[in-house]
């Protein structure tokens, strides 16, 4: 199959598998983003026994 | 064909890095051709048609077999009143959430669950990821639940209704084409209306309509904590984290850009639409068990409600509304089975692509076979706790949508990626309104399920 340019060029670059699998930079957080987690990680910790105690009490139905 | 494309050879390496066009490549590649040709000859309605299919798809996928059981249990408890125009509002909602994913997948060229590991690390990547398939693989439990009972309704044993949903699932995998995957499911998804001619069968006011739509009235019963439990499960079956991967992944797959945002846009809204004219026909039609005064509390699918308004609106409209559960239970069995292995393959940095051949994506199509067996295999044991499992998915998709909201927002403002399809401040505002009221609704929810006499009866 011969090399066809108009199909190359049809993907924008990031869009080639080869290049959209190389992993992007971690983002550098600021004060705010790294508060925005911390939050995010006790709201985790509070959410999961929740989860487990409704799926307990739902089985007693 | 795949071997042709597989084996399709560039020349020799460029400076970018770029030699070869793999077969995902090649038929997103031709899509884009065609894309291209279109938006030169400004065929607009074209060109939308083309480049439509994950907005419709997510916002009729979310129309799950639980949601319509949700909205059903709306219209039999409160009538045609106060929740016409607030599942409008949730719909609202839903295309503020979904069209940020547009941006995303069209800016980045990533998956939700890849950004979240790459930018904020493997900690919310493993967890991003790991709640969304345990989260998913319940929620597929419910769809075969929702299959199995509209097969009930038909006289079809489990084994058979639950066989036959899963043939179809593991069918709609064999295309390895992204473009006929979507075409498919989307013929499937729009018989999501089915329930618009079923509420025609029950005769609704316009009037009663118009005014509900006017006043956010009657409010039968007024502020209580059974109002309060069908308003959550009412924003559950609108806004969940689902949607938010598998619509970035899908606009991802489809190849958009950044300059076919408008028409992302459009696709989500006409898919907005179309799913909030089911959802509210769903709630018309369930609309005569409440005055008839049908108690419903102890209604555990679909099925239950067909029967129970065979009476009412007709067998033609029983069964139209059977017909709706079974179609809903199916289409998202198949978005939901592709979303969870979307998601798991860009965390572990594999494959992932509907346009994939069976060899290449291994983990991806594993993924999706996997979870569509064991929850097809669930349904069918003997005893399994379906109603705890129905009712716990509830609770973790409710508690586990600020996470997902809160990592989409601070994509949506990451520059470094987002360029200028960032957010503004309106999207911020719109947004940040969405997460804080989403987030104070999901941590209620969880307060009532632990203290449910915490707001009296």
């Amino acid at each position: 199959m011969p090399f066809d340019r108009a199909l190359f060029d049809a993907l924008e670059p990031g869009q080639r598998s080869e290049i959209s699998r190389l992993p992007l930079p971690r983002k550098q957080l600021g004060w705010s983003a790294k508060t925005l987690l911390v939050i995010l990680r006790i709201y985790v910790v509070v959410a999961i026994p929740v989860v487990i105690y409704a799926f307990i009490k739902a089985l007693d139905h | 064909m795949s071997d042709e494309i597989s084996s399709f050879e560039f020349p020799p390496a460029t400076a970018r890095g770029d030699h070869l066009l793999s077969r995902e490549d090649l038929l997103r590649a031709r899509s884009r051709l065609i894309i291209r040709r279109i938006r030169a000859d400004r065929r607009w309605l074209k060109l939308l048609w083309l480049l439509a299919g994950p907005g419709v798809l997510v916002m009729l996928g979310e129309n799950d077999g639980p949601s319509m059981v949700s909205y059903a249990t709306t219209g039999a408890s409160y009538g045609v009143g106060f929740f016409i125009p607030f599942i409008l509002l949730t719909f609202v909602m839903a295309f503020v959430v979904q069209e940020m994913t547009v941006r995303l997948g069209a800016a980045t060229h990533r998956g939700h669950a890849e950004l979240i590991f790459q930018r904020f690390g493997p900690f919310w990547g493993y967890f991003s990821m790991a709640d969304l398939v345990f989260g998913n693989v319940l929620t597929l439990v419910t769809e075969f639940i929702a299959i199995q009972a509209g097969g009930l309704y038909f006289g079809l044993s489990s084994w058979v209704s639950v066989a036959i949903g899963v043939v179809l699932v593991l069918a709609s995998l064999s295309f390895r084409r992204y473009a006929t995957w979507e075409r498919a499911l989307m013929a499937l998804a729009i018989c999501n209306l089915l329930f618009i001619p079923a509420a025609l069968f029950a005769h609704p006011s316009g009037a009663q309509l118009a005014h509900a739509m006017a006043h956010w009235g009657p409010l039968p019963g007024g502020f209580t904590t059974a109002f309060l439990t069908v308003v959550l499960a009412n924003i559950g079956a609108t806004v969940t984290p689902w949607m938010i991967f598998f619509q970035q992944s899908a606009v991802v797959d489809k190849g958009l850009t950044r300059a076919d945002v408008a028409q992302g846009r459009m696709d989500t809204a006409i898919g907005a639409l179309i799913a909030a004219a089911a959802a509210i026909a769903t709630v018309v039609a369930a609309a005569p068990l409440f005055a008839a005064h049908v108690n419903v509390s102890s209604f555990a699918s679909g099925a239950d409600f067909a029967t129970a308004l065979q009476p009412l609106i007709g067998t033609t409209g029983a069964t139209l509304f059977a017909l709706g559960i079974i179609e809903a239970g199916l289409v998202a069995a198949m978005t939901i089975s592709t979303s969870s292995s979307y998601a798991l393959a860009e965390t572990v940095s594999a494959r992932h692509s509907l346009n994939l051949d069976f060899s290449g994506g291994k983990l991806f199509y594993g993924a999706a076979i996997l979870s569509t067996l064991i929850a097809a295999g669930v349904v069918l044991i003997p005893g399994a706790p379906l109603l705890a499992m129905t009712l716990t998915v509830n609770v973790i998709a409710t508690l586990l949508m600020a996470p997902a909201l809160l990592f989409l927002l601070l994509l949506v403002n990451d520059r470094e990626i987002m360029g200028d399809l960032a957010n503004g401040w309106r999207t911020n505002l719109a947004g940040g309104v969405i997460v804080t009221g989403i987030s104070l609704v999901g941590a209620l929810y969880g307060v009532i399920t632990v203290f449910p006499n915490l707001l009296g009866q």
